[in-house]
């Protein structure tokens, strides 16, 4: 499904050069639930905003359902993200000036849908997450909780293969948390791969698997045993 | 001036806007003074001391019905009757209007029989009350006697034996004699028939203020039925009445004709109507321009202040005092006006450069450049001084709300 | 999507009212003024001969001082002599040719209720109608044999007919003109060129003659003109006669010339009248003619004056400063919505897509702008005719190719106003605006 080898991501300023990715590589499989775990700063965003075609890595190769991504064009790469992956930010960004029916309804008009088949989708995600009754409030008029059910309820309105979150339930109570988790495993239950940053231990446990990203690599054991496989043959 | 670099800092993140402000305020800067000068120009054209009583005089014209009318007797009955009413000052009969846009011009010599290098002047020809009907100021000599009016058909070759000139008259054709030409002579092209200056007035702009002949004039003691005007000074204040008496009176005199009555203001409003033209637009550019821009730097520095409202809260929380935000955004604009009045001062010379090329426009003074790059920075610094204010009553506590 | 886009635009335009009137505003205001100057640049420069202006030629000979050019453009006196007009209307090259001035007086009717009033009038050869395409409403022009000798007839305009007869077909009846009967032979059709480009002496902007006379009638009425008269020499005139063969200029003369070798053949009988004039002592300077089309004949009498050329200048450099403050707020609108684009291209949004949707509410900024340009630019020229007294109402006004103008000057500059504000939001990085805050 995923697969990236060698990815290395440097962000150049006047000063200094940091490397926000180093050597990065990972396999992610279909259907897979991956949370993502590490100390702050050690490049957790770069991966997820590289994996969701946001940004381009400086160096390595990144194959998307087999497809290596790293030659398209900002319009394919687009339509890529449009289709495939959905979002989920722990600041939820949600545009403030649409109300949640036209908020839902952005990512479908980029894909180019009939009016018809927008509204069924979107009321259908609606209904997903519970917030059917809201179609017409702002984002301002829900609370966090709910802004995040909505921001996930725009993710899988596209019906994405592929579902990238970011700390989600971060701005969230435990309680907000536990049912945003709920409403991801939910999802992933019903087929969409899931990779999941988070800070909470707890959560990243339910995940099917945990990888650890520290100072911009991936760190989890069965990695470093490769590692060193490699490196006495 | 601890500030400065933080300021700048800031600037340079913003450093497209910033330009795009500095651009305007220095294109209108480059806009404004150029349209000051023309403006102020212009209005001196228009203010110019005309030496006539302008806002008195009535005038009148007149077509006759039937072809073999006498014209001469109706001048005199015309005017004995004009003269003989209330409220009219004074009445004479002149070929042309001063600055109605309609005369006529010859060219002056002060040798006989000579052909080439004559001095262009407007010339009149009128009876003996023209000093007094059309208010002018004789300051040298006499005025003509009602026994030197003669009557010229356009098609005879009369000349009249003496003349009264203007003072730039006396003073472009004779430059030596220092204003002394009482008594002196001058002659029309390719004629030896000397004409004696008996009298100087003051000023005459003539038909045409704006031609490089303006000033100069010569009035001769004639009456021609070609073209004629019955100029009429009203008293002071009774200028309308004069006007309607008169027309009344004249139809009531003689109803065979058809009469034409103007006052000379109205003919002086429609010779300077492009000029004015001019002042107005002109006018309304520099108000509408400097409005836009005004409203320009108010849009973004509300902007920029909406933008920072966190970091404001944050700088409040941190200590900062409401003076010292508003003298941050306060210096901001400052400084963006700064570079923009840089750039404005040379733009409005190479604009400048371009109207003195190709339209033969005034030449743009530093004092007046100065005098606008005062003004804009005035408006620009009001213009952010709103906002500016406003920002220094961002709470404190905005710093821990969520945008 | 361009629908999608239009609704996000007004939808964006409504959420700040402030702003968005603003650049409304800036872009009424730099169109408004641009157009006001634009459109009287326009219409000045209006050719109402353009359809005849391959055959028509103004004619010029220049028989100036010695010592001195005309001073005009042309360097040639506009007007000819009436020796000269009589003269050239004498060959039979040109298929139509027309002498002419401005003269006036006052007309009137016998057992009438009308007012005598003033008609300003034309007094020209009988091919006048013909060879400016002047159409009649009654009748016709009048004899040949009136352009030699006294006869009275005269063709009213349609507007003179309807003051004098009400609008009835006069022809046969009788006006008096300057205290004489004169036959109506014809009634014109509206016809009111602005420019006058066949008379440009006196105003270029006036109104056309209300009547027009025979170009026999000179030395029966001692017709001295209305328009302008000028002469460099001084002559020994003391009689009507010794007038009418001075140097002195006062008629407009123009010919139609249907082919290149007519012109060509024109010309040398041009060249021969001057060089056989000059033998009598006649055309003192260097042989040079003038045959201008109409539109040349604009130019170089400069219709359009430095004033309005320098508005002109003024008012592009005002929609400039308009334009460079539209950049500004709509950099500082687009840029406060940064993070809705961010978010946008995360959900799958092409760069493109970002452009197109703020392009489209640049133009739609620019759609409003253009409308409200247009009012201001009717007030503008409202205001221009007020100030001109009358001298220009028939061209301070506004048609259609105008009213479209000024809508397209408006979406386009906003259009340019917009572009790099847009370019630069879809530029941004989407991942910068996504980390939580
Ligand atoms: N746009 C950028 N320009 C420069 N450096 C950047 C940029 N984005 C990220 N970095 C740097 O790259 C490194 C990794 O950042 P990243 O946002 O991926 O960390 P993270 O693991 O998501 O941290 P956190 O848990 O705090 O969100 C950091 O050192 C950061 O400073
Ligand atoms: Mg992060």
């Amino acid at each position: 499904m995923l697969k990236m080898q060698n990815i290395r991501k440097s962000y150049r300023s006047d000063t200094i050069e940091t490397h926000a990715l180093r050597d990065f590589s990972l396999e992610v499989k279909e259907g897979e639930f991956v949370s993502v775990t590490g100390p702050s700063g050690s490049g957790k965003t770069t991966f997820l905003n590289i994996a969701g075609l946001l940004e381009t890595p400086t160096g390595g190769q990144y194959l998307l359902d087999g497809q290596e991504v790293g030659g398209l064009s900002d319009r394919d790469r687009s339509h890529l993200r449009n289709e495939k992956i959905g979002f989920i930010f722990q600041g939820f960004n949600l545009i403030p000036d649409l109300n949640l029916f036209d908020n839902i309804d952005v990512p479908l008009r980029y894909r180019g849908f009939n009016a018809k088949e927008r509204r069924r989708r979107i009321e259908k995600s609606l209904e997903q997450v519970g917030l059917a009754a809201r179609a017409k409030h702002l984002p301002a008029q829900l609370s966090g909780g709910q802004q995040q059910r909505v921001a996930i309820a725009r993710a899988l309105a596209g019906e994405p293969r592929f579902l990238l979150a970011d700390e989600p339930t971060g701005n969230l109570d435990s309680l907000m948390a536990r049912q945003v988790m709920e409403l991801l495993e939910f999802v992933n239950e019903w087929g969409t791969t899931i990779i999941m940053v988070t800070h909470d231990p707890d959560l990243a446990r339910r995940a099917h698997r945990n990888i650890q990203i520290v100072d911009g690599q991936v760190s989890d054991l069965r990695q470093v045993a490769q590692h060193k496989q490699s490196a006495i043959a | 001036m601890l500030e400065l670099r933080p300021i700048l800092s800031a600037l340079w993140r913003h450093k497209v806007s910033a330009l795009l402000i500095a651009l305007q305020l220095g294109l209108t800067l480059a806009i404004v003074s150029n349209a000051l000068v023309v403006i102020s120009e212009r209005t001196e054209r228009i203010s110019r001391p005309t030496g006539v009583a302008e806002n008195e005089i009535v005038t009148f014209n007149f077509m006759a019905i039937p072809k073999d009318y006498d014209m001469y007797d109706a001048f005199r009955q015309d005017l004995d009757m004009i003269r003989a009413l209330p409220g009219v000052a004074s009445a004479t009969i002149s070929n042309h209007v001063p600055l109605s846009g309609s005369g006529s011009a010859s060219g002056f010599y002060t040798e006989p029989n000579k052909e080439t290098g004559a001095m262009g002047s407007n010339y009149y020809t009128v009876d003996e009350h023209f000093v007094d009907a059309l208010g002018m100021k004789l300051i040298a000599g006499r005025g003509f006697y009602p026994e030197e009016i003669m009557q010229i058909d356009p098609s005879s070759n009369d000349r009249p034996k003496v003349s009264v000139v203007t003072q730039k008259f006396a003073d472009d054709l004779f430059p030596e004699s220092d204003g002394n030409v009482l008594g002196k002579s001058f002659f029309l092209g390719g004629d030896d028939h000397p004409i004696e200056i008996v009298g100087i007035v003051e000023r005459n702009l003539g038909p045409w203020p704006n031609s490089s002949i303006a000033g100069r004039g010569a009035f001769y003691p004639a009456i021609t039925d070609r073209w004629f005007y019955y100029i009429v000074r009203a008293e002071p204040g009774q200028r309308d009445e004069v006007l309607k008496l008169v027309e009344e009176k004249l139809a009531e005199r003689d109803g065979n004709r058809v009469i034409n009555a103007n006052t000379m203001e109205e003919e002086k409003a429609q010779y300077f109507a492009g000029d004015n033209t001019m002042i107005k637009v002109l006018s309304g550019v520099i108000v509408l321009l400097t409005f836009i821009v005004a409203l320009g730097i108010v849009g973004l520095t509300v902007f920029w202040i909406t933008q920072r409202q966190k970091q404001i809260g944050v700088r409040r929380a941190l200590g900062a005092t409401r003076t010292a935000i508003s003298r941050y955004f306060l210096l901001e604009n400052l400084m963006i006006a700064a570079t923009g009045i840089a750039l404005g001062t040379a733009a409005a010379q190479i604009f400048n450069g371009f109207l003195v090329r190709e339209f033969d426009q005034p030449a743009l003074p530093v004092s007046v450049t100065v005098f606008c790059a005062l003004g804009l920075l005035a408006v620009s610094l009001a213009a952010a001084l709103v906002p500016a204010l406003r920002a220094a009553n961002i709470s404190p506590a905005m710093a821990t709300r969520s945008v | 999507m361009f629908g999608y886009y239009v609704s996000l635009a007004l939808r964006s335009l409504r959420r700040t009212p402030v702003l968005s009137a603003l650049m409304v505003a800036a872009i009424a205001v730099g169109v408004g003024a641009a157009m006001t100057t634009l459109t009287l640049n326009y219409m000045m420069s209006r050719n109402a001969l353009a359809e005849k202006d391959s055959v028509l030629y103004a004619v010029q000979l220049d028989g100036w001082d010695p010592h001195e050019a005309a001073d005009n453009p042309s360097e040639m006196p506009w007007q000819l002599t009436y020796q000269d007009s009589v003269n050239l209307l004498r060959s039979d090259i040109p298929s139509k040719q027309v002498a002419m001035h401005r003269w006036g007086g006052p007309i009137s009717l016998e057992n009438s209720d009308v007012r005598p009033f003033n008609a300003d009038s034309r007094v020209t050869s009988r091919d006048f109608f013909a060879l400016f395409d002047v159409p009649f409403l009654f009748g016709g022009t009048w004899s040949e044999e009136a352009d030699q000798s006294p006869i009275h007839q005269l063709v009213l305009t349609s507007e003179t007919n309807d003051k004098l007869f009400g609008g009835e077909n006069s022809v046969g009846r009788t006006v008096n003109f300057n205290g004489v009967p004169f036959t109506v032979v014809g009634v014109t059709e509206h016809w009111q060129p602005s420019p006058k480009v066949h008379d440009l002496n006196n105003g270029h902007f006036n109104k056309s003659a209300e009547v027009f006379l025979p170009f026999g009638l000179h030395r029966a009425f001692e017709i001295y003109p209305w328009g302008n008269t000028n002469g460099w020499k001084s002559e020994e005139i003391t009689s009507y006669e010794d007038r009418l063969n001075s140097d002195m200029v006062w008629l407009q003369y123009w010919v139609q010339l249907d082919s290149p070798k007519q012109v060509e053949a024109y010309r040398d009988f041009l060249t021969g009248y001057i060089r056989e004039q000059k033998e009598q002592g006649r055309f003192p300077r260097p042989l040079k003619i003038g045959l201008s089309k109409p539109s040349e004949w604009l130019l170089l009498n400069e219709v359009v004056d430095g004033d309005d050329r320098m508005l002109n200048w003024l008012s592009l450099a005002f929609l400039l400063v308009c334009l460079v403050n539209a950049v500004a707020l709509l950099l500082a609108k687009f840029l406060r919505k940064a993070p809705e684009a961010g978010v946008r291209r995360a959900l799958g949004a092409s760069r493109n897509a970002v452009f197109s949707q703020h392009l489209v509410e640049s133009a739609c900024v620019g759609l409003l702008g253009g409308l409200a340009g247009i009012l201001l630019t009717l007030a503008g020229l409202s205001l221009i005719r007020q100030l001109q007294m009358g001298y220009m109402d028939r061209v301070a006004s506004m048609d259609w190719t105008m009213m479209l103008a000024a809508i397209g000057l408006a979406v386009l500059s906003s259009l340019l106003a917009g572009f790099y504000p847009a370019w630069r939001i879809s530029r941004t990085n989407p991942s910068i605006y996504l980390k939580t805050q």
